[in-house]
């Protein structure tokens, strides 16, 4: 089972996201999202230097509202500070929010550009499944 | 994961298909896309007509859900999607109706400029044009304002670069809503969103947004455009932008907070993405308030884009500005929600018009469009790809009585941008376009170029055509693209 997939959308961009377990499929959905950003699929097993900590508390009724809320989140970070994102880690997971970690290295002027524009992550027809392997979704991103 | 549609699409004439409420369960209204024979093959090949049935699921939905021939997959809405709700009768509003590029837009400059003066130029005019106008994934300006400026620049909109010495006041009056939509209210924007508009106010951003020096090479309607002063073989500049980050973050922060809110107004929607709230609730009037600061601030951005491009002008050319009639002819908003007043079987309702990838085109003599274009009507702006023509048309009457004063609003995307990536492998799009046209293509990024290569858009001649047969809009004059800057 690949950790993603990006998959064909007409006008946007969407990713198709599986994980073993619930925390997996969030950390490959956001490697897959920054795979999208950056236009970088390879994977890079050496952890770059850059950490921040990603926490939501949040009451939700599904978990859908918090895999937006936790790409979201990376998203607002990468656009803030200029963090390209290679390894996440999600420590926590549940109905009352999310704790991750997530590792990258900063832009610099001159060194790797972010190759597309990833305006937002939408809800548009994110169901997570579960299947014989684990878990899967679709995601389109707003490009 | 595009399938073709399954459902029952019912033919009502040449350019009019109509999709039953008996398709789903739970459509409040049938649905009705606007399109030719020749154009429905596509549109029926993606998920397009599923989410224009969604859409009719909306509270409060009046008629129909529309989409215009330009139709295409989107996210919640398809893009060249219209839907008008009635707040007198539970009707709501949807981020997702709107996008998170809240207004995005178009913006047609004229010039007295004719081709022999540009073409020698041409080449300098585009590298200028691509050094100084900030372009590319997350572009940020020089343009940076203060927490208070902001905030004017959400209100004033446009009026802000204008106060500034960005613009004069005739911009104004040839921009939609005089570039600044009333009821604005920045205390519905979140910290972020303010973070996030600071440096971007005059940037072109990336993906499909660009700025085309053009030439008028066909007049299709000789009154109308002596009215929007426009002849044959001027040269025309193109400006397609929006509210950039700011946007995306005020969009971003109501979809989640009606996504919980969708519980509290029990609304049932097919696709989360179409979360909505009443127009008359706290949170309905919150997002209003934040979204119109959002459509402020794109006018504002094309505003401060149109005074970067008149220096570069002015400079490549050694004349002033206002000596080369670089004048605006209008700007549309194609993502946005507004309150306006339609006949709806024979009374008049004060409704909310989402506009999703679709233009405002208002009539002759309509109140809301400038003195100078009463006769002809609002000048409507449709850019096709990079290869091919824009077009500038009018509104109608018929767009009122049928569209909610709605037409198209570009070609249309016909390949994603992944499969447009593969049919280009190992082509220069951006030499082909020149040894092919002699157009000259500047691109922060290959990738963009082969996303947006011709191929894959529909052909905006037989979108243009649709709309101009059903009569929502008619044909004025035609411009050829001569050099263009890709975000």
């Amino acid at each position: 089972m690949e950790p993603y997939e990006i998959i064909e959308h007409t006008a946007d961009v969407g990713l198709r996201a599986n994980g073993a377990t619930l925390k997996e499929l969030f950390q490959n959905a956001a490697r897959g999202m920054f795979a999208i950003i950056s236009g970088d699929e390879r994977h890079d097993d050496v952890t770059p230097g850059t950490r921040r900590t990603i926490q939501i508390k949040k009451e939700v009724d599904a978990l859908e509202e918090l895999l937006v809320d936790w790409l979201s989140e990376l998203l607002y970070i990468f656009n803030k500070e200029k963090i390209l994102f290679k390894i996440f880690r999600v420590h926590e997971l549940n109905n009352d929010g999310i704790k991750g970690d997530a590792y990258g290295e900063r832009m610099t002027p001159g060194g790797t550009a972010a190759r597309t524009e990833i305006k937002a992550v939408t809800f548009h027809g994110l169901t997570i499944q579960e299947n014989m392997r684990g878990f899967s979704c679709n995601i389109i991103f707003d490009v | 994961m595009n399938q073709v549609w399954q459902g029952r699409l019912e033919k009502i004439d040449d350019y009019r298909w109509k999709i039953p409420r008996s398709y789903k369960p739970g459509m409040k209204v049938p649905g009705l896309i606007l399109a030719s024979d020749s154009l429905i093959p596509s549109i029926i090949n993606d998920k397009a007509v599923d989410q224009v049935a969604n859409v009719a699921f909306l509270p409060g939905i009046v008629r129909y859900s529309l989409a215009m021939p330009d139709i295409h997959w989107g996210y919640g809405f398809s893009i060249g999607g219209v839907a008008a709700t009635d707040p007198s009768e539970g009707g709501v509003i949807s981020p997702g109706g709107v996008g998170y590029d809240i207004n995005c837009g178009v913006r047609l400059l004229r010039s007295e400029l004719l081709l022999d003066e540009v073409k020698p130029k041409l080449e300098k005019l585009v590298n200028a044009l691509f050094s100084n106008i900030p372009c590319g994934v997350g572009s940020s300006g020089d343009i940076r304002v203060s927490h208070k400026e902001e905030e004017e620049i959400f209100i004033k909109g446009a009026g802000w670069a204008v106060k500034k010495g960005y613009g004069v006041k005739e911009d104004l009056e040839c921009t939609e809503d005089n570039g600044a939509i009333k009821g604005a209210d920045p205390g519905g924007v979140s910290d972020r969103a303010f973070e996030r508009g600071r440096k971007q106010s005059g940037t072109l951003g990336s993906g499909n947004h660009f700025l085309e020096v053009q030439i008028v090479d066909e007049i299709y309607d000789d009154k109308k455009a002596d009215i929007f002063g426009l002849f044959k073989g001027q040269i025309t500049v193109m400006i397609h932008s929006g509210s950039r980050g700011f946007g995306y973050q005020v969009c971003d922060d109501y979809v989640k907070s009606m996504v919980t809110a969708l519980r509290k107004y029990n609304i049932n929607v097919p696709d989360r993405q179409l979360a909505c709230v009443p127009l008359d609730s706290p949170e309905g009037k919150a997002y209003m308030g934040g979204m119109r600061c959002a459509a402020n601030y794109a006018w504002n951005n094309r505003q401060c884009l149109t005074y970067l491009i008149r220096e570069v002008f002015e400079r490549i050319f050694n004349k002033s500005w206002t000596d080369l009639g670089l004048a605006l002819v209008y700007d549309v908003a194609h993502n946005i929600a507004k309150m306006e007043r339609h006949v709806v079987d024979g009374k008049e309702r004060f409704l909310c018009v989402h506009r999703k990838g679709a233009t405002r085109a208002f009539p002759p003599h309509h109140v809301d469009i400038p003195e100078k274009y009463i006769e002809a009507g609002q000048p409507v702006i449709i850019p096709g790809d990079m290869g091919s023509f824009s077009y500038i048309l009018a509104g109608t009457e018929a767009a009122m009585t049928e569209t909610f004063g709605s037409t198209c609003h570009g070609a249309g995307r016909n390949l994603s941008r992944s499969a447009a990536i593969k049919r280009c492998e190992g082509r220069q799009i951006d030499k082909e376009l020149f040894n092919k046209s002699g157009i000259i293509v500047r691109a922060s990024g290959r990738s963009t170029l082969a996303e947006e290569a011709p191929e894959a858009y529909k052909d905006v001649k037989e979108v243009v055509e649709v709309v101009h047969r059903a009569g929502i809009s008619t044909k004025v004059a035609r411009m050829r693209p001569l050099g263009v800057i890709k975000g």
